[in-house]
């Protein structure tokens, strides 16, 4: 009894630094309160989480493309470049959007020179190389950014994290744990509070994992060390720096806020793509295929197209 | 068989890690009296007040889901009988069973009891205790209908086969006849089970296409992590094909259109216990043949320091004639070994799944150019041990 009693004197101790300290995090209007730190006084980021943002496209800045996929087109530039077969039925829904990159400083990613050739080789054959077209394990940082949202249930020595991506999860050890038994997909990570900043060291990776869909990737040396500072209530500033001294000359760091998903019954909803990419990885073994054209194991995507109907260009044009 | 072989290569290690962690688990755990929760501290609370559920938890006693009808309405073994079972068990040359060598059936020294270790016996005589005598309701007529159509066509795929000629246990109530023009056929319900044919992936068993965890599991280690609006529930099941569940604690059940493969879980403290509902289960991953009807009700229900009662009640109107309720003690593992394999990364490594897609479609075709026998008068679905063969 004596334990429970000074565990509820803690507690209480606890609460009331806590609330000391609540005053710190910027709260937003019309909060009912509660949801701001957790009953030990820290920052509360249980709930549903998603980034918003163009990350996991490409960390780095860029330009919109015409497709996830894209051949040359008439001109030799670039910028000129026009959506390729897998792509060019889904017309303007297949493109990639902008963004300004979400790479720190110059916003370089200072590869060795042997990574960066692997790094343009892995964009050219984004298809044949992504591990996320074959729904493995989308590793850390990648889980964070990518476009499905994730849960956080923060308990009193371990932090999990449960991703819509292939119901994916990790679990942040607050308390000392031996490292895993092998590499990992996933990462082993172990986790700090530094004031009101959420620190995470993540190891232990098996190398098998990249960024994004441009190719950019790390290899089992990669040691990340992620940071969850509460911007408000529903807001976090997410970091991560990469250190991988196989693949980059130096170490360098990501960052993005992370938005609370609002909705009453926010859920995390799996996306359930060990199935959906089953035809995928294993279609050219089965004994009818379904894609008409495999040419052993390579997929020859012919895309049957109808011209737009319904605008009187189309329609003049037909006759 | 060859697909046996080669899923042993691409599994393996994954089971040599649970194997391991099962026997360190076995010994370096704490021993409590009979099976019966030992007094071992008081339930702790979480600083809201409710119930800690908080660790990895583990049943460690076997016990099977349904009452052997010796033991009539008797929920607990005597132990006499606990040590008898176990010795049985120990002594059972069965897990280190070869059929004939060089037959269809015979496995080179696969899954024997390296592959399936056994926890000791546990003091219930079943995990089922409602109805009180231990055993599932009776299956509606129209599941009963839909199983037995299910079977009859795994079983036209197998009547070519030695095994319904040589009437083994994997051909009960088939018959040996000329290949089956039913391999044209597509199944009735989308199918989970292994079936003697592999024209693609969905004729291949849930869990050979690594997509087999799903609730409720009776046999996984689970890590509960507990915040103030959700639970987060880390399953370790089945070979790598493990998953995480989160309750929720608020909100409401997802519209019924959106089907999930664990379903979708709300909580709700009550008293000393957690109590989840769970509904919205896919037909993509049913659990004995309920999904879309199916609903459970779990209560997890902190003990003592070391022990978490977990209950759950089966209902689903359309396969079962009344719910059932399953109960067990789960026991706190240690944390600080990091031994819960919480990655389940089965699909990364499937090198099984391919391998035996592209061996039927070489048998095909060596049967195509006369170099090999019809493949319909093969078995490349059943195996040879209790329970893991035959149509299911």
């Amino acid at each position: 009894m004596n334990v429970k009693g000074s565990t509820i004197v803690i507690a209480l101790v606890a609460a009331a630094v806590g609330a000391l300290i609540s005053a710190a995090i910027p709260r937003t209007a019309g909060e009912t309160g509660g949801r701001g730190r957790t009953a030990d006084g820290k920052p509360n980021f249980n709930g549903v989480w998603q980034a918003m943002n163009e990350a996991h496209w490409d960390l780095q800045a860029h330009e919109a493309r015409p497709g996830l996929v894209t051949q040359p087109g008439i001109y030799k530039f670039d910028y000129a470049k026009v959506p390729a077969a897998p792509v060019v039925a889904l017309g303007a829904a297949a493109g990639v959007p902008a963004s300004l990159g979400v790479v720190t400083g110059d916003g370089q990613i200072p590869y060795t020179p042997e990574a960066a050739k692997i790094r343009q080789d892995n964009a050219a054959n984004w298809i044949d190389r992504d591990p996320e077209l074959k729904c493995y394990l989308p590793g850390i940082p990648r889980a964070m950014y990518m476009p499905y949202p994730f849960a956080i249930v923060q308990g009193n020595d371990k932090i999990h994290m449960t991703y819509a991506f292939s119901n994916a999860g990790r679990v942040i050890h607050m308390n000392k744990v031996e490292g895993p038994p092998d590499d990992t997909y996933m990462g082993h990570s172990v986790g700090r509070w530094d004031g009101d900043t959420l620190v995470v060291e993540v190891t232990n990776f098996n190398g098998k994992n990249w960024f994004d869909r441009a190719g950019n990737f790390h290899s089992e040396s990669l040691k990340l060390v992620e940071q969850y500072k509460p911007i408000s209530q529903d807001a976090i500033q997410y970091e991560a720096t990469i250190e991988d001294p196989k693949t980059f000359t130096r170490p360098w760091t990501i960052s993005m806020p992370l938005y609370r998903r609002l909705e009453e019954s926010a859920t995390v909803l799996d996306y359930p793509c060990i199935e959906f990419s089953e035809e995928f990885m294993y279609g050219h073994l089965r004994d009818k295929p379904l894609v008409t054209r495999w040419e052993g194991e390579t997929m020859v995507v012919e895309v049957t197209r109808k011209v737009p109907e319904g605008d009187k260009l189309h329609e003049w044009y037909r006759r | 068989m060859r697909r046996r072989v080669y899923e042993s290569l691409g599994v393996a290690a994954v089971l040599a890690v649970l194997v391991l962690v099962l026997q360190l688990s076995a010994g370096g755990q704490e021993k409590s009296e009979g099976g019966t929760p030992a007094p071992s501290g008081p339930a702790p609370k979480t600083a809201l007040g409710h119930p800690d559920l908080q660790g990895i938890w583990l049943d460690e006693f076997q016990t099977p889901l349904e009452r052997p009808a010796q033991y009539a309405d008797r929920e607990f073994l005597t132990e006499e009988e606990r040590k008898q079972q176990d010795d049985d068990r120990s002594g059972n040359i069965g897990r280190n069973r070869r059929v004939e060598r060089g037959s269809q059936q015979d496995v080179a020294g696969a899954y024997n009891a390296v592959f399936t270790s056994a926890k000791p016996t546990g003091r219930r005589t079943s995990m089922v205790v409602d109805p009180p005598n231990g055993r599932i309701p009776a299956l509606t007529p129209q599941m009963q209908e839909r199983n037995r159509l299910d079977r009859e066509f795994r079983l036209a795929l197998l009547q070519n086969t030695d095994t319904c000629k040589t009437k083994a246990p994997a051909c009960n109530g088939g018959t040996y006849g000329p290949p089956s023009p039913r391999f044209a056929e597509v199944p009735a319900n989308y199918n989970t089970q292994r079936m003697n044919r592999h024209n693609g992936p969905e004729d291949q068993s849930l869990g050979d296409r690594c997509m087999l965890g799903r609730e409720p599991d009776f046999n996984a280690f689970r890590r509960i992590v507990q915040g103030p609006e959700s639970v987060a529930i880390g399953i370790d099941t089945g070979q790598g094909q493990g998953y995480q569940r989160v309750v929720y604690l608020t909100g409401k059940h997802p519209p019924s259109s959106i089907r999930l493969r664990h379903g979708d879980s709300r909580g709700r403290y009550e008293g000393n216990s957690l109590v989840v509902e769970t509904t919205n289960f896919s037909p993509k991953w049913p659990f004995r043949g309920a999904a879309e009807n199916l609903t459970l009700v779990e209560k997890f229900t902190r003990i003592d320091a070391k022990t978490l009662e977990y209950q759950v009640t089966v209902t689903d109107p359309t396969v079962w004639t009344a719910p059932w309720t399953v109960r067990q003690e789960m026991k706190l593992q240690p944390d600080d070994q990091n031994r819960i394999y919480y990655e389940p990364r089965c699909h990364e490594g499937n090198y099984g799944l391919a391998a035996l897609l592209i061996g039927a479609r070489l048998d095909e075709k060596r049967f195509k150019e006369g170099r090999g026998p019809n493949p319909a008068s093969q078995d490349t679905a059943t195996d040879f041990g209790p329970g893991a063969g035959g149509p299911q």
